[in-house]
């Protein structure tokens, strides 16, 4: 998030919130939202296909049809240029691209726009003329602007939308999307992702790799390039730092039936519950030569392991969590770790250590934080502290003074930031994207006639494996709930409680029908939180071409009635 | 997300179609509510619907349901309300237990039902028989309820020796259905004489006039106008308070009953004078008939062009609406009356701020009782000094005086300010009954003084109260010696802790636990103790209750116990 | 413009605007409340913060008035002490009787008051029940009204701090009582279970059923521990409540910076998987890796076995340092955890990019 929740929620005179079922998968910024439109009189658009809770708070509800954000979005601001409702003094000092972005706009008509989206022409005004007169506007989005093909394109339109109404950079303002898990926002800040170190340094910039490769006690000097074709390289790696941007988790799991991928360290993950096309990570899982699973408990995924290495839960271990609005957090140990089980990071350097004793002709590493012996969590973060700028100065011992900080937070005197992007971009100038619309991958066919969306509900959490194993949690919602249409339901002959079977290109399910008009006509709604009726057997493995994310939102489906 | 097992139900569209008939907001919520119980389809599922057609919460809708008490889940096809007020309790006292002859005479069509008190104390004792309103009904009229018979209403048409009759003159001419009537009787006379004054003119007039406001506490009218006046927000707002649940008074009734016209235009003076544009009157549930009958003169008073759109070609637009309550003597508090009026349960709010600046929907809003409005117009036709005139005493002009129990003539008359309860009880009342004597008198209303003879010659106003003996709302029951005081006081009790709204502790536990310790005292199983309790418990209330409500049910508590403290003692062991 | 006031015979300065409870807050004058919480929007029900104010006939609710110029007040006058005994009575003669057994007792506000005021229930109170005991099946909140005081701090709590609107107030006088709806369950009444009303409730009217009769309010037995809750990014704080070695319950941390006392139904409510039977307390292999050469994915080969760590992780080790030297770094991929510690993350990170020298490290950032 470019601002922080309190900031949003206290200062924004409206919300936009697309693709966010903020009150059950962010519950408590949810009832942040909730509080400002009820108590402060904040405007709220909700733009989704279905009528989450949010809605009964909504001043309007756009019900645009699945995959068509860009449409929806390049609509509105047709409508905001048509009219003059452009903040022009933003445009001129702050962006850049405006122009070739406008005649992409222009493009967008309200005619055209209703007919994408399904949205009425006098919504669209409504909607335009809300974020004209109530600024600052925060924009609110989550998975359902970014599981989808066009998912950094949907992104940057949502920016764009921002510049062009001025609310980039303003309390109360800017772009915001709320991270799912606890701490997705650390392990991206952490480098837990192909493409970058900590502190997001670029692992294709010779500085970066300069910076780590002392650090760590690897060999700087000409860094080379990888052979392409790893099977080609059966020598000894030479202990360098990799300057080619490495596999997502969506290739890194295929990539075993490519030949790629050989062996698998999963810390924490479940794919076979998360990841797209279940039929098909299962077939990978199967066949990867090896795999290491750390887990607290017997997974879908751990059926696959070669390897289950007891891990701790965050009751049993000490650390931080980073938030999705950059505020660092102490979890601190409650209680002991069952049995033998040992907390994460104690098991990943021993790893580790292993690996390096165990390889032959290994030179000793010489290097500030080349070692693997860290007595606690504390020293890793002391290490972090050197290594990642934004983290610089948020170190255990300020925490657990009462600190509250938010990256990026470079010295131990910095008192962290939480708005982003005051006064002017990382990157200098705000840039205008032009972007089109592009319909979703899968669009309703004669023998699949219906769209698929698939998402979490309030009382679970993603695969399931924590909130499964919570008794009162079951109580309330036990079992995979398949969200349809009263139209669709009573044309199937639906009534009452009903099983089903959801099937697409993929595979099929079978799941309890909840007939509810939360979903429009057409659409059904399902999770991937119960394995018998995991909504992933249905998705498909198509990625957005930039984040390789994968269209969970919009998969076609043909819904019948079990017998 | 909520439970999986609720099923999916639209909203039942007969219930829409209600909602959409009475508004669509939530101050339609009681409304609709009432015509779901008529139909008996009161039930936590339509009450469900209805919120969510109103876009309110459930609770709030079940919470309004379960706070009226003309409202109930119950099947009832023909509903007989008996009243359980003072007065009749009085006359059932001697004439056996109405509810046991009624329910013996009655079929299985009907539901009998105890109500608070019905506002018929001149018809005691009274039965509400559906809409209408019934008595005085004896051990013999019980059975012929069912067939049709409604009593007769008491006469009001010809003065009481020695009353000076202002809001109730003409009372014998004035046709109430008729208009023309009216009009002929000088009706909107006084509103013409208004409209062509400045705002601060009339403003003026009825400050000077020293008229005080006639619900109980005495404000001046003009002052609170004023503050309405001078308020900022707009728009503004009138509220007539016709609530009138209070034991003992019925005066708005008959002048409601007699002049439904002087009332209107009463309303719209203060209308014109305040700067507001909409009133509504609150009228009590029971009081259909009255209802009715207003409803009706505003349609004459809108088609003669005295209410409406621009008024008598001044300009001046001003809309009139009437609003039922259902069951809740706290809504004559005018806090809670005006988030009745929003469609919430009846409960006092936090004062400051006052209605004058935050009332109905949050506008500035003047809430003044019927008596008060109705006297507006003779201020304006005849002047302020006029006005002032018509009272030797303190307090100038005219009251509604209510003189019931043991007096050989009960019922009401007016008169000026300053009688003595002797003068009360001998010059209107006709003197006590044949074989009764005097022995107390409850006065103002049943928030009131429980008085001995001791106080019969006290001149009564809004500032005697000091001297223990208080006006209230103008009504004084008198009982002879039969009547025990704690007995008397178990009613009066028994009524405060059905109509305690509940919202503070003091009251809402206080006045339960009093009327349970005088429930006990008054059939001998006293404890000592008990008058201690008692007293703590008053004391407590008036000095910690939320609202006037508990703060005033220690005022009889007090004086029975004080001026009857022999017949209390010899309870308590 | 600050204005002058007398505050138990001190003269004080204060601002319009505020309530006499607020100066004394801010003078270290305590005033006894019940239904008052500095979250929820005061409503004056409760009368336990009467305060005599000279001049006026009432005693004045503190939470509720506004201090004026010159006003005089004693927090604690024979009279406003009377009159909180006396409504404390009143409020005790309606509450279960039986502290003992009771879920809170420790952290009951009416029970601290009550003691404070040293007030016994009366003798004519509640005699049995008036309402069911553990009346509602919201299998999280354990309802018992026969504690309750109707201060009404749930309904608050419920509309302005989750702004659903479950609970409400129903009935009138003596009758009156707390409801769930229309008369519904919590759940019909579209209940998201986030155990706001209990956090607020000041007894125990409304108490956690998951650790219901396990002494959470027992101070000397629970040990409380400040940390951040493990499901979504939001990054709601709270404590966890521990007990001879176990996590009994989650209780709301007021000093959360982003959440104060809300928390969701899973933050709250979804703890019990940490001492669930399911969790992996020994390390496991696979018997093929002990007994045979090759992958066998069948058969008794592919069964578990338990190991010590030592097994485990130089097993462990020496497959992926076989994958990475036989097929390449970048035939090792790497998923680390979002659910994990930042200090995890980064030695995740390490580990890929040191130790096996792959930038194939990726989490579920994207699902």
């Amino acid at each position: 998030m470019s601002n922080s929740m309190d900031d949003v929620a206290q200062k924004a005179e409206a919300f936009f919130v697309i693709g966010s079922n903020t009150t059950e998968q962010h519950p408590v910024f949810g009832t942040m939202l909730r509080r400002a439109v009820r108590f402060r009189g904040a405007k709220l658009i909700v733009a989704d296909p279905r009528r989450i809770d949010l809605c009964d708070f909504a001043t309007l509800h756009l019900r645009h049809k699945p995959g068509a954000d860009i449409a929806l979005l390049n609509g509105l601001m047709y409508i905001l240029l048509d009219k003059g409702w452009e903040d022009k003094d933003f445009i001129a000092e702050r962006t850049e691209g405006f122009d070739e972005f406008k005649a992409t706009i222009m493009e967008y008509p309200p005619t055209l726009v209703s007919e994408i989206t399904g949205v009425p022409i006098n919504q669209l005004y409504e909607a335009a003329e809300i974020m004209a007169a109530s600024k600052p506007m925060a924009v609110i989005w989550a998975m359902g602007i970014t599981q989808h093909i066009t998912g950094v394109r949907n992104v940057m339109t949502l920016a764009n939308l921002q510049m062009l109404l001025g609310n980039m950079g303003v309390p109360g303002g800017g772009v915001n999307p709320l991270r799912g898990q606890n701490n997705v926002q650390g392990a991206c800040d952490m480098g837990g992702l192909p493409n970058v170190f900590p502190g997001y340094q670029p692992v294709t910039s010779l500085e970066a790799i300069a910076k780590f490769g002392t650090a760590w006690g690897l060999q700087v000097e000409g860094s080379k390039v990888e052979i392409e074709n790893a099977e080609a390289n059966l020598q000894p790696a030479t202990f360098q730092l990799s300057n080619r941007v490495g596999m997502t988790a969506t290739e890194i799991i295929p990539g075993v039936l490519e030949g790629k991928t050989h062996a698998l360290y999963i810390l924490g993950e479940d794919p076979v519950m998360s990841d797209p096309d279940t039929h098909h990570v299962r077939d990978c899982l199967e066949k990867v030569d090896f795999l290491v699973l750390q887990e607290i408990f017997p997974s879908e995924t751990a059926a696959y392991a070669d390897v289950l290495l007891p891990g701790v839960s965050f009751a049993e271990k000490t650390g931080t969590f980073t938030n999705t609005e950059r505020r660092v957090q102490m979890v601190r140990q409650a209680v002991e770790p069952p049995g033998d089980a040992k907390p994460d990071w104690w098991i990943t350097a021993e790893i580790a250590r292993r690996i390096l004793a165990g390889t032959p002709g290994l030179p000793s590493l010489n290097g500030p934080f080349a070692g693997w012996d860290y007595p606690d969590t504390s020293a890793i973060m002391g290490e972090i502290n050197a290594l990642t700028p934004s983290y610089g100065g948020i170190t255990h011992a300020r925490l657990e003074a009462g600190e509250r900080l938010q990256w990026p937070c470079p010295t131990s005197e910095h008192g962290g930031t939480p708005v982003l992007h005051v006064g002017k971009f990382a990157r200098g100038l705000g840039k205008f994207t032009p972007i089109d619309h592009i319909p979703p991958a899968e669009e309703p066919s004669d023998d699949y006639p219906m769209v698929m969306s698939t998402g979490r509900v309030l009382y679970h959490w993603h695969g399931g494996q924590m909130t499964r194993r919570a008794k009162g949690l079951m109580q309330v919602y036990g079992e995979a709930l398949i969200e349809i249409n009263p139209e669709d339901g009573a044309r199937l002959g639906l009534n009452g409680q009903t099983r089903v079977r959801v099937t697409s290109r993929r595979g099929s399910i079978e799941a309890q029908a909840w007939v509810t008009d939360r979903v429009p006509p057409g659409m059904v709604y399902a999770n991937f939180h119960f394995p018998e009726a995991s909504a992933n057997e249905l998705t498909q493995a198509i990625l957005d071409p930039v984040a390789k994310i994968p269209e969970y939102k919009v998969t076609a489906v043909k819904v019948e009635l079990t017998n | 997300m909520t439970n999986k097992k609720i099923t999916y139900k639209p909203i039942d569209p007969e219930i829409k179609e209600l909602v959409r008939h009475h508004g669509q907001t939530g101050e339609a919520a009681l409304e609709v509510l009432k015509d779901l119980d008529a139909e008996n389809r009161l039930t936590p599922a339509t009450i469900t619907d209805t919120a969510r057609a109103l876009r309110l919460p459930a609770h709030r809708v079940y919470g309004m349901a379960t706070f009226y008490s003309m409202l109930s889940f119950e099947e009832r096809k023909n509903i007989l309300r008996v009243c359980d007020g003072p007065v009749c309790w009085l006359k059932r006292a001697s004439e056996q237990s109405l509810v046991s002859s009624v329910l013996s005479a009655v079929g299985d069509n009907w539901t009998v039902e105890r109500s608070s008190c019905l506002g018929l104390c001149d018809r005691a004792p009274a039965v509400l028989v559906n809409d209408e309103q019934a008595g005085p009904v004896t051990g013999e009229d019980a059975p012929k309820i069912c067939e049709g018979w409604r009593g007769v209403p008491t006469d009001y048409s010809q003065p009481r020796p020695g009353e000076v009759r202002v809001m109730m003159a003409n009372a014998d001419k004035i046709a109430p259905d008729s208009i023309e009537s009216a009009v002929e009787y000088g009706a909107y006379s006084g509103l013409k004489s208004a409209l062509q004054k400045k705002q601060e003119e009339v403003l003026d007039i009825v400050e000077a006039s020293g008229l005080q406001g006639r619900g109980g506490a005495g404000f001046p009218v003009g002052r609170k106008w004023k503050f309405v006046a001078g308020a900022k927000g707009s728009p503004k707002y009138m509220v007539c308070n016709a609530d009138e649940s209070e034991p003992l008074i019925f005066k708005d009734r008959v002048l409601i009953d007699t002049n439904p016209h002087q009332l209107l235009e009463g309303i719209a003076i203060g209308g014109y004078a305040c700067g507001a544009t909409e009133a509504w009157i609150y009228i009590r549930g029971e009081y259909e008939y009255q209802a009715r009958l207003l409803e009706r003169a505003i349609l004459q008073a809108e088609a003669m062009g005295f209410l409406g759109a621009n008024i008598l070609g001044t300009g001046f637009s001003f809309k009139i609406h009437v609003h039922r309550g259902a069951g809740a003597y706290i809504c004559g508090e005018e806090t809670a009356l005006i988030e009745s009026l929003e469609g919430k349960r009846g409960e006092p709010r936090l004062r400051p701020p006052y209605p004058p600046s935050y009332g109905f929907r949050g506008k500035p809003t003047a809430v003044n009782n019927v008596e008060s409005f109705a006297a507006a117009p003779h201020i304006l036709k005849n002047g302020a000094d006029w006005w002032k005139s018509l009272s030797n005493y303190t307090t100038p002009g005219t009251k509604m005086y209510m003189v019931l129990g043991h007096v050989k003539n009960p019922g009401l008359f007016e008169a000026p300010f300053g009688l003595t309860l002797r003068q009360i009880i001998e010059d209107f009342g006709g003197g006590m009954q044949e074989g009764s004597t005097f022995q107390f008198a409850l006065c103002g209303g049943a928030a009131g003084t429980i008085v001995n003879g001791s106080l019969l010659d006290v001149p009564i106003d809004y500032a005697s109260s000091q001297k223990g003996i208080s006006l209230g709302a103008g009504a004084f029951l008198v009982c002879d010696q039969t009547v025990s005081p704690v007995a008397f006081l178990r009613e009066l009790l028994h009524f405060f802790a059905v109509e305690s709204c509940g919202k503070c502790t003091p009251c809402r536990v206080g006045t339960w636990r009093s009327a349970e310790i005088l429930t006990r005292m008054a059939i001998g199983m006293g404890q000592p103790g008990d008058m201690a309790e008692l007293q703590a418990l008053s004391d407590n209330m008036l000095l910690a209750s939320f609202c006037g409500l508990g703060q005033s049910v220690p005022i009889p508590m007090n004086s029975a116990m004080k001026n009857f403290a022999a017949a209390f003692e010899k309870a308590e062991s | 413009m600050p204005i002058n006031i007398t505050l138990n015979g001190k003269k004080i300065e204060a601002q319009p605007g505020q309530t006499i409870l607020e100066v004394a807050r801010g003078h270290d004058v305590r005033i006894p409340t019940l239904c008052y919480h500095k979250d929820l929007s005061p409503t004056g029900n409760c009368r336990m913060c009467v305060v005599d104010v000279k001049g006026s006939r009432f005693l004045q609710a503190a939470c509720v008035t506004q201090v004026s110029d010159g006003m005089e007040i004693e927090t604690d006058s024979p009279k406003a002490v009377a009159s909180r005994k006396l409504t404390l009575g009143l409020m005790l003669a309606n509450h279960s009787p039986s502290c003992v057994t009771c879920d809170i007792s420790g952290e009951c506000e009416l029970q601290d008051l009550a003691y404070e005021y040293q007030v016994d229930a009366p003798v004519w109170g509640m005699k049995g029940t008036r309402y069911p005991v553990d009346s509602d099946p919201n299998p999280f909140v354990r309802v018992d009204f026969n504690k309750c005081i109707l201060c009404r701090r749930c309904v608050a709590a419920c509309a302005e701090i989750q702004a659903r609107d479950v609970w409400g107030v129903a009935k009138r006088g003596f009758e009156e009582i707390i409801v769930a709806g229309a008369g519904a369950t919590m759940l019909e009444a579209r209940c998201e279970s986030c155990g706001q009303c209990v956090a607020y409730c000041p007894t125990g009217a409304l108490s956690n059923k998951l650790s219901y009769g396990q002494g959470i309010a027992r101070a000397r037995q629970v040990t409380r521990v400040a940390t951040t809750c493990a499901y979504c990014g939001v990054g709601c704080q709270f404590d966890l409540l521990v007990k001879h070695g176990k996590v009994i319950s989650v209780a709301s941390n007021p000093d959360a910076p982003v959440n104060g006392m809300a928390l969701c139904v899973k933050g709250r409510y979804g703890y019990d998987y940490i001492h669930h039977p399911d969790r992996l307390k020994k390390p496991r292999v696979r018997r093929y890796l002990l007994e045979y050469k090759e992958k066998r994915l069948k058969g008794n080969a592919w069964d578990w076995i338990e190991t010590d760590w030592d097994t485990a992780l130089d097993l462990t080790a020496k497959k992926l340092r076989e994958a990475r030297d036989n097929f390449g770094p970048d035939s090792v991929g790497v998923l680390t955890s979002a659910k994990c510690l930042n200090e995890e993350n980064y030695l995740m990170n390490k580990l890929a990019r040191q130790v096996i020298g792959t930038n194939n490290i990726d989490h579920c950032a994207r699902l």
